[in-house]
């Protein structure tokens, strides 16, 4: 291929159009003729036995179609694979309970299902179920359900999900070559995905009697799952995925399908269900809160020697992807470092708080918080600047993650680092009780899924008559531009402007499956299909011409809906008569290409050893902070992203990414926080529950690096959940440099910055 | 529920007469309708009075600005007769909850609502301002008579506030706003504070603190305005305010801070604001 | 179940004059969305704490989901079909788009609501009015700056138009 036209060039997205026009229709804009409205009641204890549902009093309202509870569902457990295909087994599968039968595990736990013909009547059907409750002890921190006697979350399994351990070298021996040794505790909170845009579905039945469901998720693959929940075959559930309103991993399980499947299955009329923003954050998941008890080992100059640490996360009351997170945290754990001993141990636990599962980032931005602390507080004991002792310690193509996995391909973070110092500039001057300080962070994540879940994307590209191109894709939009990039790819392949394309995903019955739009894998993954699918169909054009042209099909070239002769003698064809022509040939004027990633399969799950992801991005953070040390208030004045992102398939959409996401992070770093109170949410709404707003944020300077060393198409990488992965070390750090404390739980509040400064003064006061 | 539009302030005042506890006043209706939203009231008639007009407006004569009680926040924070007569209460409306409900908020409604957080009512304070309440007839009362504590102010069921008086001060005299919050829109005060003082060189002559957060209403700190009056303002009295402060108040924990953090707070902005009004 | 009464409701939205019948119960918003067909309009959070509803009143940015209908009553709604079309766009949805301030989307119809309240006053204004003007819209994706480049643009468009129609 010559040079490229489309890609890597800043095109704004078909889909910003239509959502600028506001014609996007997101799941709860559509309606039905005679559609009933679906509501979910909750229980309100985080731990009790239900002795007894009465729901006659519900049902006996005049408009109420449908009142269920955990008895009317056909198969109310399962084990669930979260939307992937590949049994893994090792307690990677979990417990899908939809309604809650015996017990509710934590609050907000559905309990049972209504469907009325308007809103109103359904809220006061709601308000009309019964349900005699009989509170029980329960656990609220992973530290204390982890001992013998706590009581169990769930009948008959222990309250420890899973333990995994990385063991490289002798730790022992690492610990006793170092001359400084730092060694801290670090907590990070429950933190909500807070998507604008909440839980929303509406589910029919078609005239085949498919139960059909349009659902706003990142994974319409659980339509499986959701058939599986009716015993129905899975051909007869089909799930429509639509634009998402920000998913960012909490549309990763599912929200809204079942109830939805089961309603509509009982009264056979079309419903809808929409959470509120208080039912949103009670009842979804929650990034894991982890302790973090980290141990770091270096030499004088600055050389690390080793790294323990022991990770527990907060499961909350059920699996979901706990083990998942918690093994991305376990590759991640100590950071992109050549490390000549380490020894990790993490343990997922449940405990009767409000379940955690996927969230942008999935156990790295956790884990970078402590080791890049903790690099942080060696650059002080060794006297080195941040970005030196960093440097002398990044790993390099070829080097190893401690778990053994190679770094196949080239690690950028030198790069990122000089560039990120170099955007800091002068440091802004510090006024009144302002302190300025400034800090960097590096981070690894992983994009792409795991190895061993043998994952594959298929993509359908076909040429139409008249030179329009159509792709057919099951991938979910979830706003960061993953339909646009496939259209973007398409175009350059064949030769087309972007607006010749029209691109159909997310639909369980009519594109093929691409897989889940999480993990960062869809540019990967999706985008790979596309690109050889779109090879393929340029390959049939290319030949065809050739042989009408008589010319050698290799120095023919797509360009402008046109098949030109790149030597320039100025011999072609419209490609619409190339495309006529294969048709009467009958030629394939489409292919549906299969991706496949790397398949490995474990030996064994208990100790973490080889390759675990396809790749990494690589980058670092740097943040120049306010603080006023009176009230403890932070104001970031800057934040400089830098990846590593192989290359830049949409400019504009991989600055998007990297600016949300470092706001993102930013506030998870100094605002953000679901706090539970013996697992009862004290931040039901966005009142409590702080995001950034535009009054906040610093203007995110991006800098990008394209290395073209991706494994996605033309060297891509993906960068949607690494953009967050390392801001709040950086933050922290800059805190740190700023005002000489360190706060070694997340959220760094005023209250935690003015408590920090005083026991300093306090202990200085006492030299 | 029913729904009343009463097309004057009189015919209003009949209809709260007529439906006592079992009516809401709606105004801007930010804090009624997220109230109606979570059920946290469950009126039988609503009586809106919204689009009263002629009550929203802000005069100025010789002596004094007049409010009216439909006043939005958006109106206070851009006139130019509150920046120059009130521009503790321009700063605290223009920080108040965000730049779309400052378009519906109106000053009555927040004063009428009595959350002890309440933004407009710190600089009100410091104003000296007065609440002009209709009900059988018209009373004037000084604002720091007007709340009772959390949600609780002397309005009675069949009374409405028709103006907020603010008594222009002192040309000479300075003043200062200060809010904290969590974030920089959007926020609940965690700790407001207003002052207005009027100073020959270093001596105060007069000073009024109004405070936001810090106790189950706003309030005044009066024994700190008391310390402050008729004294040369030396570093050491304005150390001994900061800590007298913190016993003149009672605040809560909740999830935004802790009452200690609350209490630190409030004698950080009063070290603050006094640095500022004696600069 | 008590029934509410409904009372009739007139209303201007986006230059043409509908009548309904509504509950005093109901918001602006939910009237708009669910009996006029104005699902452009977004709730996030119902009350207050997002933006994703805002629409002109009588030309002035405000929370649909807090005002009812019936305060609405007589009154000019303006949402973002209001504002153009794909035949006639306005100059804040071309620079929305093109500047990469579209995301997910669904911020983006009371982020652009808001941000034509800001440019009706003030055509010319600075990064900080701007991101004051847009600080009752929460956007989640995008992490604002591409948003506050995309008024900032718009504005100066509005501006060069203006000029040339003069
Ligand atoms: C997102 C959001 C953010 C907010 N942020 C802040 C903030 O930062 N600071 C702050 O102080 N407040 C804040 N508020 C609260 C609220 O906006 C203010 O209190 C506002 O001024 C209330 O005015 P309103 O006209 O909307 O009152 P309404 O909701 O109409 O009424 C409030 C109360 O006052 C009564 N009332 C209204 N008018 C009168 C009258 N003339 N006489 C007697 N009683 C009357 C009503 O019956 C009701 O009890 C916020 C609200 C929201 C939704
Ligand atoms: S829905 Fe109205 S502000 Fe969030
Ligand atoms: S673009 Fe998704 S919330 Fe703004």
């Amino acid at each position: 291929m010559s040079e490229l036209k489309i890609i890597g060039k800043p095109i704004p997205r078909h889909d910003a159009w239509e959502k600028a026009f506001g014609l996007t229709c997101y799941a709860a804009d559509f309606t039905l003729p005679g559609m009933l409205y679906g509501k979910v009641l909750r229980s309100n204890h985080p731990s009790a036995r239900i002795l007894s549902v009465n729901t006659s009093r519900a049902e006996r309202l005049k408009g109420v179609k449908a009142v269920l509870t955990a008895k009317d569902v056909p198969r109310n457990e399962s084990v669930t694979r979260f939307g992937q295909t590949h049994a893994v087994g090792g307690g990677f599968e979990g417990l899908y309970r939809v309604l809650a039968d015996r017990k509710v595990h934590f609050m907000g736990e559905a309990v049972a299902l209504v469907a009325a013909e308007t809103e109103e009547i359904a809220k006061r059907a709601l308000e009309l179920i019964q349900v005699e409750y009989e509170p029980l002890p329960g656990v609220f921190d992973p530290i204390e359900a982890m001992k013998p006697d706590a009581p169990l979350v769930q009948e008959g399994r222990s309250n420890i999900i899973t333990h995994y351990e990385v063991v490289k070298g002798d730790v022992e021996k690492g610990f006793s070559e170092a001359d400084v040794v730092v060694e801290n505790t670090y907590r990070v909170p429950f933190v909500d995905h807070a998507y604008l845009e909440p839980e929303s579905g509406m589910a029919w039945i078609d005239e085949d009697g498919v139960i059909t469901i349009r659902v706003s998720t990142q994974v319409i693959e659980h339509f499986r799952g959701i058939a599986d929940v009716l015993n129905l075959p899975h051909n007869r559930v089909r799930v429509i995925g639509t634009y998402v309103g920000g998913g960012f991993g909490g549309k990763e399980d599912i929200t809204v399908e079942a109830f939805l499947a089961l309603l509509t299955y009982k009264t056979g009329r079309p419903v809808k269900l929409t959470y509120t923003r208080e039912e949103s954050i009670l009842s979804h998941s929650k990034r894991h809160p982890y302790v973090m008890i980290y141990k770091t080992g270096a030499k004088k100059d600055g050389r690390l020697t080793a790294l323990q640490a022991k990770l527990v996360s907060d499961a909350g009351a059920y699996v979901y992807l706990s083990p998942w997170v918690l093994l991305y945290s376990m590759v991640n754990a100590a950071g992109p470092y050549r490390i000549p001993h380490v020894k990790v141990d993490g343990y997922t636990v449940l405990t009767n708080n409000t379940f955690t599962s996927a969230n942008r980032g999935f156990g790295a931005p956790q884990v970078c918080f402590a080791y890049e602390s903790q690099m942080d507080e060696l650059a002080r004991r060794t006297g080195l600047e941040p970005e030196k002792i960093r440097m002398m310690n990044y790993l390099e193509k070829g080097e190893a993650l401690a778990t053994g996995q190679v770094l196949e391909r080239h690690v950028a973070l030198k790069e990122t680092t000089e560039k990120v110092i170099e955007a800091l500039e002068e440091r802004t001057s510090p006024s009144g009780q302002m302190r300025i300080g400034r800090g960097i962070a590096s981070g690894m994540t992983s994009y792409g899924r795991m190895v061993f879940l043998h994952d594959t994307s298929r993509s359908h590209v076909s040429i139409e008559m008249d030179g329009s191109v159509t792709i057919r894709a099951g991938i979910q939009d979830i706003g960061g531009g993953q339909a646009s990039s496939l259209c973007q790819i398409t175009a350059e392949i064949l030769g087309v402007p972007i607006e010749d394309i029209k691109i159909y995903i997310a639909d369980t019955a009519l594109t093929p499956f691409a897989g889940t739009t999480t993990a960062t894998r869809q540019l990967y993954m999706s985008g790979n299909a596309t690109l050889m699918a779109a090879r393929e169909v340029r390959k049939i054009l290319v030949h065809k011409a050739a042989g009408m042209l008589g010319i050698d099909p290799e120095s023919l070239d797509l360009v402008d809906r046109e098949v030109i002769d790149k030597e320039g003698t100025g011999k072609g064809l419209p490609l619409k008569e190339v495309v006529r022509a294969c048709a009467s040939d009958g030629l394939p004027l489409y292919h549906v290409a299969l991706f496949k990633a790397p398949f490995r399969n474990v030996a064994q799950f208990e100790r973490i050893e080889g390759q675990v992801f396809p790749d990494f991005t690589f980058g670092t953070h740097g943040a120049e902070v306010a603080v006023d040390e009176e009230t403890g208030r932070i104001q970031v004045l800057k934040l400089i992203s830098s990846f590593d992102v192989g290359r830049a398939i949409n400019r504009l959409s991989v600055e998007g990414q990297i600016e949300g996401g470092a706001i993102y992070g930013m506030g998870y770093s100094l605002t953000e926080e679901v706090i539970l109170n013996q697992g009862i949410t004290m931040t039901p709404s966005f009142s409590e529950y702080l995001l950034p707003t535009s009054m906040d944020v610093p203007d995110v300077e991006t800098i990008l690096i394209e290395s073209g060393d991706g494994v996605g198409p033309f060297g891509a990488k993906g960068v949607g959940e690494p953009s967050v992965c390392s801001v709040a070390p950086a933050i922290s750090n800059a805190v740190y440099d700023a005002i000489g404390v360190r706060i070694y739980d997340l959220p760094l509040t005023p209250e935690k910055i003015v408590r920090a400064l005083q026991s300093k003064v306090k202990a200085e006061g006492y030299l | 529920m029913e729904y009343l539009r009463p097309q004057n302030l009189k015919n209003a005042l009949h209809l709260m007469k007529q439906w006592k506890k079992k009516a809401t006043l709606i105004a801007g209706g930010t804090n009624v309708i997220p109230d109606l939203r979570a059920r946290a009231v469950r009126p039988e008639v609503l009586i809106d009075i919204s689009h009263l007009k002629s009550l929203a407006y802000i005069k100025e004569d010789k002596r004094k600005i007049h409010i009216g009680a439909l006043t939005t926040v958006s109106e206070l924070a851009s006139s130019k007769i509150i920046e120059k007569w009130a521009p503790l209460l321009s700063h605290a409306a223009n920080q108040l909850g965000n730049p779309l409900v400052r378009n519906r908020a109106t000053i009555a409604g927040n004063l009428a609502d009595g959350s002890p957080a309440a933004d407009t009512a710190v600089p009100l304070l410091a104003l000296e301002a007065i609440v002009v309440i209709q009900g059988g007839k018209e009373k004037q009362v000084p604002i720091h008579q007007f709340f009772v504590g959390p949600n609780q102010t002397v309005l009675k069921r069949d009374e409405m506030i028709k103006e907020v008086i603010i008594p222009k001060f002192n040309p000479n005299a300075k003043t200062a706003y200060f809010k904290l919050g969590l974030r920089n829109s959007m926020a609940v005060s965690v700790v407001s504070i207003a002052v207005l003082m009027e100073m020959e060189k270093t001596f105060c002559k007069k000073a009024r603190i109004g405070y936001g957060a810090v106790a189950p209403k706003p309030i005044r700190a009066y024994r700190v305005e008391e310390m402050l009056e008729n004294k040369e303002l030396t570093e050491r009295l304005l150390r001994a305010c900061c800590e007298t402060i913190g016993k003149e108040i009672s605040p809560i924990s909740d999830i935004r801070a802790s009452k200690e953090y609350r209490t630190e707070m409030a004698s950080v902005l009063l070290k603050r604001v006094m640095k500022r009004v004696t600069q | 179940m008590k029934v509410s009464k409904t009372y009739p409701l007139k209303l201007n939205v986006n230059g043409e004059w509908k009548k309904t019948e509504v509950t005093p119960r109901e918001t602006l918003l939910h009237v708009l969305r669910e009996r006029l067909g104005h699902t452009e309009l977004k709730e996030g959070c119902g009350k207050g704490d997002c933006g994703a509803c805002a629409v002109l009143l009588n030309g002035k940015p405000v929370n649909a989901c807090l005002t009812l209908a019936l305060q609405a009553d007589g009154k000019n709604v303006v949402t973002l079909k209001g504002i153009g079309t794909p035949d006639k766009p306005h100059p804040l949805q071309e620079s929305f788009v093109k500047k990469g301030a579209i995301q997910c989307g669904f911020c983006s119809a009371g982020m652009i609501i808001s941000a034509k309240g800001l440019l009706d006053e003030n055509p010319k204004p600075s990064r900080e009015e701007i991101r004051k003007a847009i600080s009752g819209n929460l956007c989640r994706c995008t992490g604002y700056k591409k948003i506050v480049e995309a008024i900032e643009e718009a504005g100066q468009n509005i501006k060069k138009s203006v000029g040339r129609s003069q």
